[in-house]
């Protein structure tokens, strides 16, 4: 057993050397790191009043560099540290949803490869199905029949986004289950259970990863996108509610450019460096691309 | 027999993209009654009308069949909002979108070809980093975000709102020109989120294509470069990059709705907005019945043209 | 190939762009271009049909289109003549003589008469989709009838004070009578006819309505020769336009919008008291008429000291100060102060001014003393997407936590709110109502008759509200036809709302406008002193709008950068698709 983790370990290290080797994969993890490190500390940092419409003394709409850094929002709190502390909700949207998304696609595609058949057929049907159908206008419908939360948001896309996992993970299914290893392993009585979770889990493992990178980046914009149509959870501090905020108290025509920008800069540079993660990851399972 | 599969898929679809509507719009809300009535003094009396005449009293079966049966009539049920029957209200806002749309998508696609063709043959330039860099970043930007910038940052460039102006003189060029000046800030706020699929795509297909064999062949046999590009590779690698127009045309749907709702263009999207607020239910539904039916339709036509076009797929 | 592509791009360009413009071009041919005015709408229009119509930008246009029986005047919102210009309630107020002066036209030369006046009524009376947006002033009628083309006579089953105020359009019965589906009609059959100031004359769902003047309205034509509203589904959008001056005249502003117009050159603002009013509900223990509770509202909410010192927990300046920008009156009555005649103020005795100390001794007074700082735990149920329930949450939740009482912000749909209120299963909610010249309709709204039936439904309230005082006043105020004593007692009914707190009126919002000074030089306002542009009780505002001298034509905003732009998109589209042709043809020689 003790042979198989350390070839595996080696295979991780290999692969780990070559997303090293791609300068820009290596940004986004930075970038990465770093959106990770601001949403864990800041609710620590940012005192508990700080953000308190009731509270605030500032005035409202106040540009840049008089005593705030990006200035202050429709309510007098500092624009610099609302996008901080947005960080953390976008980012939990974003990972939950992407998270809950690929967990689906994973099972429906290892349920439709390894058990084929009719049950394969039908499952891909839907499959097929969900990606066809425009993922953020379903994911808009869900968001407007449920009742209004984080929740809903984070169902709402990840019910919509599974498809295209779940095409990936069943290829990749039934390429690993037609090696001569997995024959083996059901020759010698593996059952069901066995050969999806010790042979094909495994295999399909860094798919999943980048996959869930590229769901991530989709989940995000989703979710700024389903907060500007309104159908977003007010209460919670997102960039996304942000530009919620911003549209609704007229950033635009106050010119409020401080108000507007950095959410949106946010989002375009997490958004950027799950892509770019992702990509590179791509590349390290599929060396074609790296040519 | 493939071509038979395929219209089969396609009708399977087509029926749930029919029963998902139903579900969605009918089974979860609850009662549209209540929904249609707000703001408005009803009596009971007037509410099991209302019921009655929309079939609400009838078991959830039977009401499913009225719907299947009434959407094969092409009836769609009455907008809560517009008073209207929702296939009329849908197909007066058919235009503007098409126009958007159709615009967007083929000056993105253009310009998305031409980029990744670029970018593929002199891979690793700095042309290629810099295109494929900007095409990632826009593709990362929110549409409805863009729209508001580039809406704050035109100043009186551009109109603000809508297709056209109420008083542009009636003649054709006049209102041509006045339509595609209010054009303008939409599609380009389209072009520039959805464009980079297509960059990356024809890149990277190109990029197989310069792989294979007959190239080298082709340039052995003395070609020049350039005409090895556009007589061979370029065509081959077109072909996927062409489905996928169609395949992501969800997307562009999808933008469409942020971008018509922030310039108020007239098209389906800002309907479904308006339809959210309500929200309408039965104007939802029947945009969704719609949208999705389009989407599904536009496939199987993707799928016939990629056989049109490539020989090999023809032949299998 | 791509020769093919490319042709076939720009045919698709060519068929698109051309598309739009099935729709016969509107006449137009005169030399001197038409005054317009150019209002932007926020509200889409619901429906043009005025029986149906509910949306207040519909109601507005209708309004434009079709006379009243009677108008409120423009400076002090008093009855005027509208279709009508005499009546006469007989002695015990059960019957109502209408006098319909002679020479008053509809818009295609046909005589306006009393029978137009009988058959809108009587078409409400029998037919039940007439009766679906203005069916409650027609509710208590008994008959109508005309009994010469002059006189219009209606009798009613009890005496009802808005027989002067029934805002109900007059229609023509020489097209109405021959329209047999009431729900399917609608009513774009241009030249629409009409007896208002203007005439429909052109209408494009999500894009614009176009009117002209009525040259022989009865008050005289307007001064100038086309109205347009066109329509925005983005407030910002509005404001910048008129900004550039590609509209005229914009209302409903957010106080940061209106504020960034304030240097704006050619822009003057209006600050106008509005109509409606914001409040807090606290559901009083939630009944049907028949006495049976429903709905989960928590019940130390019935106690009204608990109420009151929710009340008073509450900075009502702080809040307008924040969340209105400055841009409200703080709220006191449930008749906003535009209408001064009625509207209620507290006497320093009566009032409750903000306390939290005081509010947590009425607290533990009534037995809500705190455990582990918490005292009650109440759901707050707002509207996501309104600015100010979004923003006054956050405010209440914190003043409410100043005095031990935990809330839950629940930032709902339109249609969620609305069901909840309905089912009264809530604590806190905001909510909010626009008001009439006549206070009925608003007092009415709380009475107990106005709660929902056995079944749960029916009701109008969502307060909830049932008092035996305020019911014994309300009937009296109903056949009270002393104006002066009506008014003591109006006001007396919103002393005992206010004493009983089953909604705290938060504010009166000021109504946010702003037009071109450049391109029209003055707006009635009604009423004279704070009044509104648009939304008014009438349509003096758009009706008296005067053209500036010398004003500038309407295409003055735009700037011929864009338009060269647009022109090269469409040379670009042109020469696409001949360098295709061409290439195509080239390409053929050479292979």
């Amino acid at each position: 057993m003790s042979v198989v983790w350390d070839r595996r370990r080696t295979a991780w290290a290999a692969g780990w050397r070559a997303f090293a080797a791609q300068r820009s994969g290596v940004a986004g993890l930075a970038l990465l790191g770093l959106a990770v490190l601001v949403a864990v500390l800041m609710p620590l940092l940012t005192g508990a009043d700080a953000l308190n419409v009731a509270r605030v003394v500032a005035p409202a709409w106040e540009p840049p560099g008089s005593g705030h850094l990006l200035g202050t929002d429709h309510t007098g709190r500092s624009v610099a540290l609302l996008v901080l502390n947005g960080t953390a909700v976008s980012l939990l949207v974003g990972l939950t949803a992407a998270g809950l998304s690929v967990a689906i696609g994973t099972l429906i595609g290892v349920t439709a490869g390894h058990f084929g058949g009719w049950w394969g057929a039908l499952l891909m049907r839907v499959t097929d199905f969900f990606l066809v159908i425009p993922a953020l206008v379903l994911a808009i419908a869900l968001s407007s029949v449920l009742p209004r939360g984080m929740g809903t948001i984070i169902l709402a896309i990840a019910l919509t986004s599974w498809p295209s996992t779940a095409r990936v993970v069943r290829a990749q299914t039934l390429a690993v289950e037609a090696r001569p290893f997995v024959e083996r392993a059901r020759a010698l009585g593996g059952g069901h259970l066995h050969v999806t979770g010790k042979h094909v889990l495994p295999a399909v493992l860094p798919l999943v990863l980048v996959n869930t990178t590229l769901t991530v980046a989709y989940a995000i914009v989703a979710e700024s996108t389903l907060a500007f149509l309104g159908l977003g959870d007010p209460t919670r501090l997102s960039w996304g509610s942000m530009l919620h905020q911003a549209q609704l108290q007229g950033a635009v025509s106050k010119e409020a450019w401080w108000f507007l920008l950095p959410p949106g800069l946010g989002i375009i540079a997490v958004v950027l460096a799950f892509t770019l993660v992702g990509r590179a990851l791509e590349t390290v399972i599929n060396p074609r691309l790296r040519g | 027999m493939r071509i038979a599969g395929k219209l089969g898929g396609a009708v399977v679809s087509l029926s749930m993209v029919v029963v998902l509507g139903f579900f969605l719009f009918r089974v979860i809300p609850g009662d549209p009654v209540v929904s249609w009535t707000r703001g408005r003094p009803t009596t009971p009396e007037m509410q099991a009308a209302l019921r009655a005449e929309w079939g609400l009293d009838k078991p959830l079966p039977q009401q499913f069949l009225d719907y299947l049966g009434k959407l094969l009539r092409g009836d769609m049920g009455t907008s809560f909002t517009y008073s209207r029957p929702v296939l009329d209200v849908i197909s007066e806002r058919v235009g503007p979108t098409l126009l958007l749309v159709g615009t967007s998508t083929l000056i993105a696609v253009l310009l998305g070809l031409w980029l990744g063709i670029r970018g593929a043959w002199r891979r690793d330039s700095r042309f290629d980093r810099v295109s494929t860099g900007v095409a990632l970043t826009l593709w990362s930007t929110p549409t409805f975000w863009l729209g508001m910038l580039l809406m704050m940052a035109t100043g009186d460039l551009f109109p603000s709102r809508g297709m056209r102006d109420t008083d542009t003189a009636p003649g054709f060029f006049s209102q041509a020109v006045d339509v595609a000046h209010h054009l303008v800030l939409p599609s380009v706020t389209l072009i520039a989120v959805v464009y980079a699929q297509y960059q990356m795509v024809m890149r990277s297909s190109l990029l197989e294509e310069l792989h294979a064999s007959y190239l080298t062949t082709a340039r052995a046999k003395g070609l020049r470069d350039d005409l090895v590009r556009r007589r061979h590779a370029v065509p081959n690698a077109l072909l996927p990059v062409l489905t996928l127009v169609f395949l992501h045309l969800g997307l562009v749907v999808a933008g469409a709705i942020t971008t018509e709702t922030v310039f108020t263009w007239p098209g389906l999207g800002l309907l479904f907005y308006e339809a959210l607020t309500g929200p309408d239910y039965a104007l939802l539904q029947g945009l969704m019945v719609v949208t999705a039916g389009a989407v599904v339709v536009m496939n199987v036509f993707a799928d016939l043209l990629y056989r049109v076009l490539d020989p090999r797929v023809r032949a299998a | 190939m791509r020769a093919k592509v490319l042709r076939l791009a720009a045919a698709i360009i060519a068929v698109t762009i051309t598309s739009p413009f099935t729709s016969p071009p509107s006449a137009m041919a005169q030399a001197q271009p038409p005054v317009t005015l150019k209002v932007a709408i926020v509200q889409q229009i619901d429906s043009l049909n005025p029986f149906i119509a509910v949306f207040q930008s519909s109601t507005e246009v209708g309004r434009l289109m079709y006379d009243y029986l009677t108008a409120y005047a423009q400076a002090d919102q008093k009855v005027v003549e509208g279709v009508a210009k005499t009546w006469e309630p007989s002695p015990g107020k059960l019957t109502w003589t209408f006098t319909v002066p002679d020479g008053k036209k509809w818009s295609d030369g046909k005589p306006l008469t009393a029978r137009d006046v009988a058959f809108t009524y009587n078409l409400m009376l029998t037919n039940e989709v007439a009766r679906t947006a203005n069916g409650s002033f027609v509710a208590n009628f008994e008959s109508v009838t005309a009994t010469d083309d002059r006189t219009v006579v209606v009798k009613t089953k009890a005496p009802q004070i808005t027989m002067t105020a029934l805002d109900v359009p007059i229609v023509p019965q020489h097209v109405w009578e021959s329209v047999t589906d009431i729900k399917n009609y609608a009513n774009d059959q241009v030249p629409v006819v009409g007896s208002g100031p203007f005439v429909l004359t052109e209408y494009k769902a999500g894009e614009y309505i176009k009117l002209k003047a009525n040259r022989s309205y009865w008050r005289g034509a307007a001064k100038y020769d086309e109205l347009h509203f066109v329509y925005f589904k983005n407030a910002d959008a509005a404001v910048q336009a008129l900004a550039k001056g590609e509209v005229d005249l914009v209302n409903r502003m957010a106080p940061a919008q209106f504020d960034s117009l304030a240097d704006k050159e050619n822009v003057t603002r209006n600050k106008a008291q509005g109509r409606r009013f914001n409040e807090l509900l606290i559901n009083p223990g939630a009944q049907t008429r028949t006495g049976t509770p429903i709905g989960d509202g928590n019940p130390a909410l019935r106690d009204v000291r608990v109420r009151r010192a929710i009340a008073r927990a509450i900075d009502l300046d702080a809040l307008v100060k924040r969340v209105n920008a400055g841009y409200a009156e703080v709220g006191t009555g449930i008749i906003p102060p535009v209408f001064p005649k009625y509207h209620w103020e507290p006497s320093a005795a009566e009032r409750r001014t903000f306390d939290a100390a005081a509010a947590k001794a009425e607290l533990d007074a009534a037995g809500y003393p705190p455990k582990d700082g918490v005292r009650l735990s109440l759901r707050l149920l707002g509207r996501a997407g309104r600015a100010y329930d979004e923003q006054a949450s956050e405010y209440l939740k914190q003043s409410l936590a100043d005095i031990g009482i935990k809330i839950d912000v629940q930032l709902v749909s339109d249609d969620q709110l609305n069901q909840t209120t309905t089912a009264a299963t809530y604590d806190l909610a905001f909510s909010g109502w626009g008001t009439n010249v006549d206070p009925d309709f608003i007092l009415g709204l709380h009475t107990c008759g106005q709660r929902p039936g056995a079944d749960g439904t029916g009701g109008t309230t969502d307060s909830y509200f049932c008092d035996a005082e305020y019911d014994r006043l309300y009937a009296q105020q109903l056949s009270e036809f002393d104006e002066a004593k009506r008014v003591e007692i109006v006001k007396a009914m919103q002393a005992r709302f206010y004493d009983q707190v089953p909604s705290v009126v938060l504010c009166y919002e000021n109504a946010l406008e702003a037009y071109r000074s450049d391109r029209f030089s003055r707006f009635p306002v009604q009423p004279q002193t704070g009044g509104v542009i648009m939304a008014q009780n009438g349509v003096w505002g758009y009706y008296g709008a005067e053209p500036a001298a010398q004003s500038a034509s309407s295409g003055s905003g735009r700037s011929w950068l864009g338009i060269a732009a647009g022109g090269v998109v469409v040379l670009v589209a042109a020469g696409g698709w001949f360098v295709a042709r061409r290439r195509r043809a080239t390409a053929e020689e050479r292979e």
